[in-house]
């Protein structure tokens, strides 16, 4: 039984290698089309300095609609199998504090240490996510990057449990989230209305805002990414956090 | 409204129905959070369905629309193209959905995320018919993938949790190979389009289209994954039948059938691609019937509808395999890609119903074990339903999935094998539908009056039965019955779409014909047969055997790689 077992994944490596050899070790020149293409024209039809954008945000702009509800998706199905875990085991573990002389009660697997330094870094990550995304057209970042350092400046803000802020509260965050969602595909639904296009952008004009409609799509995704990673990490702390 | 307008309508609006939705579960009351729900079905499920239609004239006319988003250079940005199957494809998603969440109502699971959850999936599914780049196709697969997952895994059922994450390590791990396999369809032609890889391929060195071989089979085998053809349809068992009923509806339903049709549209892009229809038809045929053997052999009432969508998919495959075989532009491929369309469509049918009235009578009799349940009747009764129409409700599938006039299933089944007559296949078929008979027999037992208490006191309870089940079971019914007896007409619409004028059989009522009412009599009395020989003690035993026969997590990835190289011994040798 147990040989059998064995031969079977070995002959299904040996098959699966077979199969992807071909493609990863294939010397077949890359593509050069779209490469030129997108040196050339890139700037001028997104607005977007950095390419990496003004193809996720401008060409395939379907693709990143599609990528926010797979993450969007995700996180609905952990939320619901968090909270039917909750019901069933309503007393989680109560542990003792790691370092002996604090003698807390309460959230007893933190430390004063812990606390402090998230208060204080909290803010200042937030600050950085917050840049992440708003110069995700002209830098390295974006959207996506930048939501991800949002979430984990909240996570640093639940963690410190002196500083009072509503954004740690997973109702708030809710809410956020689902004014992000709906502003998301309202801006990408808008253009339906108009011939001139779908998802084309607006020109504003002026140096660094000329991304247009870019750099809103960055704030929208951050946001939304942002709050819906946090609210899960919440609910993995242990339901929901109000302070 | 110009059409490109609302060519993305089915998309867009069940997307922005979710985020009402979602909006006002946050912010509003309980009550305003139920309208709110109504309100996004009627936008995002309805509105579709009737801007698609508007289409209906183009699609006549002029053959496909074609739409690149962003109006970017086609070879950069995203190519849609909306065509005849593309209309069929949403028209069914959205109508078809409509029961299982009138069902979701009382029964659930009910919370808000379900209705967002449906219409997001809506919205996927509209994205994939109209697709023609194969990385969006991959990213509208994950979605719908990711969906099912967290619908199935919505049921606090033992388990359910697990066959969910089974499905989806399953699916998702096979989607990493359809990925390898488009990054190397880029890196070969350059492009992500259907059209513009159909163009590049023509330029190929043999050496280099090998590889691109190699690349479309490692995008076909995770497809034919998701539609659970035999060696790979394991997940499927587990996965729909430990689902809210309602989802086992869609998920049988709708979701298995949509990624074969995409397959349409995948097959084109090279011509050398027809090598592998052939085989394919014979392993839908097989899995058609080793679906119902296995159906047979089951206990748990679920179990065994889970099993004969596997077999109903066996048809549908064989169908779609002979359509493409013989080139979907000539009359009889035309005809058999449309049998399997009419196929997907009343097996939605009345695959959803039978899903649907099976668990309502399950969930009464807290039990699934189909030797166990007897009389559900009267124990429904006792919940307060006044007249059996959860059991006659269940008679209109079984009756349409055993292929019996006047219902859908009978017209259906008659057109898919009118084609394939000569063939093997349409043998094979046949016994299989011997097989569904005696199998639905079996499951029509558990409505037999209970002997053991005979006479019980007729008190109707005060309890009042739910009326969305029986509102979605009489939708499904009457669909039932309503698309048999307009089969005609429907078929004359799917040949409008799909045949262009010029090459119309001219013989039209192979339906009523008097052989096709005599099979399906020695059907039937062959069912019966098989059911008595299953029944005695050498029959039971052979079933008990097969019901005993378990596959684990290793084999599900060793009927993979089987399946793919078979399918590439079929392709180069």
């Amino acid at each position: 039984m147990r040989k059998a077992k064995l031969l079977k994944v070995f002959l299904t490596i040996i098959i699966i290698t077979l199969a992807t050899f071909p493609i990863i070790m294939s010397n077949v020149s890359w593509p050069t089309f779209t490469r030129d293409y997108l040196f050339v024209n890139a700037l001028n039809e997104t607005g977007a300095s950095n390419t990496v954008s003004s193809i996720y945000l401008g060409y395939r702009l379907m693709d990143t609609l599609g990528e926010t509800l797979v993450l969007f998706v995700a996180i609905t199905g952990t939320m619901s199998i968090l909270l039917n875990l909750h019901k069933h085991e309503l007393e989680s573990v109560k542990t003792q504090s790691t370092l002996v002389p604090e003698k807390r009660v309460k959230n007893a697997l933190r430390t004063n240490l812990v606390e402090v330094v998230a208060s204080k870094l909290g803010p200042i990550i937030l600050l950085f996510g917050l840049y992440v995304m708003l110069f995700g057209h002209i830098s390295p970042g974006g959207g996506f990057q930048g939501g991800v350092i949002f979430a984990s400046a909240i996570v640093f803000l639940v963690l410190a449990t002196d500083v009072k802020t509503k954004i740690t509260n997973s109702h708030v965050l809710e809410r956020i989230e689902a004014i992000s969602f709906i502003s998301l595909i309202l801006i990408t639904t808008y253009v339906i209305f108009f011939p001139e296009g779908f998802f084309s952008t607006i020109d504003i004009g002026s140096s660094f805002l000329s991304a247009g409609i870019i750099i809103l799509l960055n704030i929208i995704i951050g946001i939304k990414v942002g709050t819906s990673i946090a609210v899960m990490i919440i609910a993995m702390m242990g339901g929901k956090h109000d302070n | 409204m110009n059409p490109d307008s609302l060519l993305l309508t089915p998309i867009f609006l069940p997307l922005l129905a979710a985020s009402i939705v979602l909006t006002s579960k946050s912010f509003l009351p309980v009550k305003a959070r139920r309208f709110s729900e109504y309100f996004g079905i009627l936008i995002g499920l309805l509105m579709p369905i009737i801007f698609v239609l508007l289409l209906y004239p183009y699609v006549i006319n002029q053959g496909s629309l074609f739409l690149v988003i962003g109006s970017y250079t086609p070879k950069i940005g995203i190519v849609y193209k909306f065509d005849s199957l593309s209309l069929v494809m949403i028209v069914l998603t959205n109508l078809l959905t409509l029961p299982a969440w009138i069902y979701s109502r009382t029964v659930g699971p009910s919370q808000s995320y379900f209705t967002a959850l449906i219409l997001i999936q809506s919205a996927t599914i509209a994205a994939i018919s109209m697709t023609n780049d194969i990385f969006n196709l991959f990213v509208c697969l994950e979605v719908m993938g990711l969906i099912a997952y967290v619908l199935i895994s919505s049921k606090q059922e033992k388990n359910a949790v697990f066959a969910a994450f089974n499905y989806m390590m399953y699916s998702s791990s096979s989607m990493v190979f359809f990925l390898l396999g488009s990054f190397g369809l880029y890196r070969l032609t350059g492009s992500l389009s259907y059209q513009e890889i159909t163009n590049a391929l023509l330029n190929l060195s043999s050496k280099e289209l090998n590889i691109a071989l190699i690349c479309l089979l490692l995008m076909i085998v995770p497809i034919l994954l998701r539609v659970a053809i035999m060696p790979l349809s394991n997940w499927l068992v587990g996965a729909h039948s430990k689902a809210p009923h309602a989802v086992s509806a869609l998920l049988s339903g709708i979701l298995i059938k949509i990624p074969l049709f995409v397959l349409v549209r995948v097959f084109s892009i090279s011509p050398i691609l027809k090598n592998l229809t052939f085989p394919l038809a014979y392993i839908g045929s097989a899995t058609a019937l080793i679906g119902v053997i296995f159906a047979l052999s089951q206990s748990d009432a679920k179990k065994l509808l889970a099993y004969h969508s596997i077999s109903q998919i066996g048809y549908i495959i064989t169908a779609w395999a002979m359509a493409l075989n013989v080139g979907i532009d000539t009359t009889p491929g035309a005809i058999l890609l449309i049998a399997a369309l009419f196929h997907t469509f009343s097996h939605a049918i009345f695959k959803g119903l039978l899903f649907l009235s099976i668990g309502t009578a399950t969930d009464a009799a807290e039990s699934r074990d189909v030797y166990k349940i007897r009389g559900v009747n009267s124990i429904l009764s006792q919940k307060g339903e006044r007249f059996p129409i959860t059991m006659i409700c269940f008679l209109v599938g079984a009756l349409s999935i055993m292929a019996i006039p006047p219902f859908n299933g009978f017209f259906s089944k008659t057109l898919l094998t009118y084609y394939l007559k000569p063939s093997i296949n349409y043998t094979i078929l046949s016994i299989a539908g011997v097989g569904t008979v005696a199998s639905f027999i079996k499951l029509s037992r558990i409505f037999l009056p209970n002997k053991q208490i005979k006479e019980q006191t007729k008190e109707f309870s005060k309890e009042k039965f739910p009326f969305s089940i029986h509102l979605s079971l009489i939708i499904l019914a009457l669909l039932a019955l309503l698309t048999g007896i307009f089969s005609q007409n429907i078929f004359e619409l799917l040949e409008n779409m799909f045949i262009s004028t010029s090459k119309r059989p001219i013989n039209k009522t192979i339906f009523f014909s008097q052989a096709n009412i005599i099979k399906t009599l020695y059907t039937v009395l062959g069912g019966v047969l098989l059911f008595v020989i299953a029944t005695s003690k050498v029959g039971s035993k052979v079933l008990h055997k097969l019901k005993g026969i378990k596959t684990d997590f290793t084999d599900q990835y060793f009927h993979f790689a089987i399946t793919i190289t078979l399918l590439s011994y079929f392709l180069f040798v």
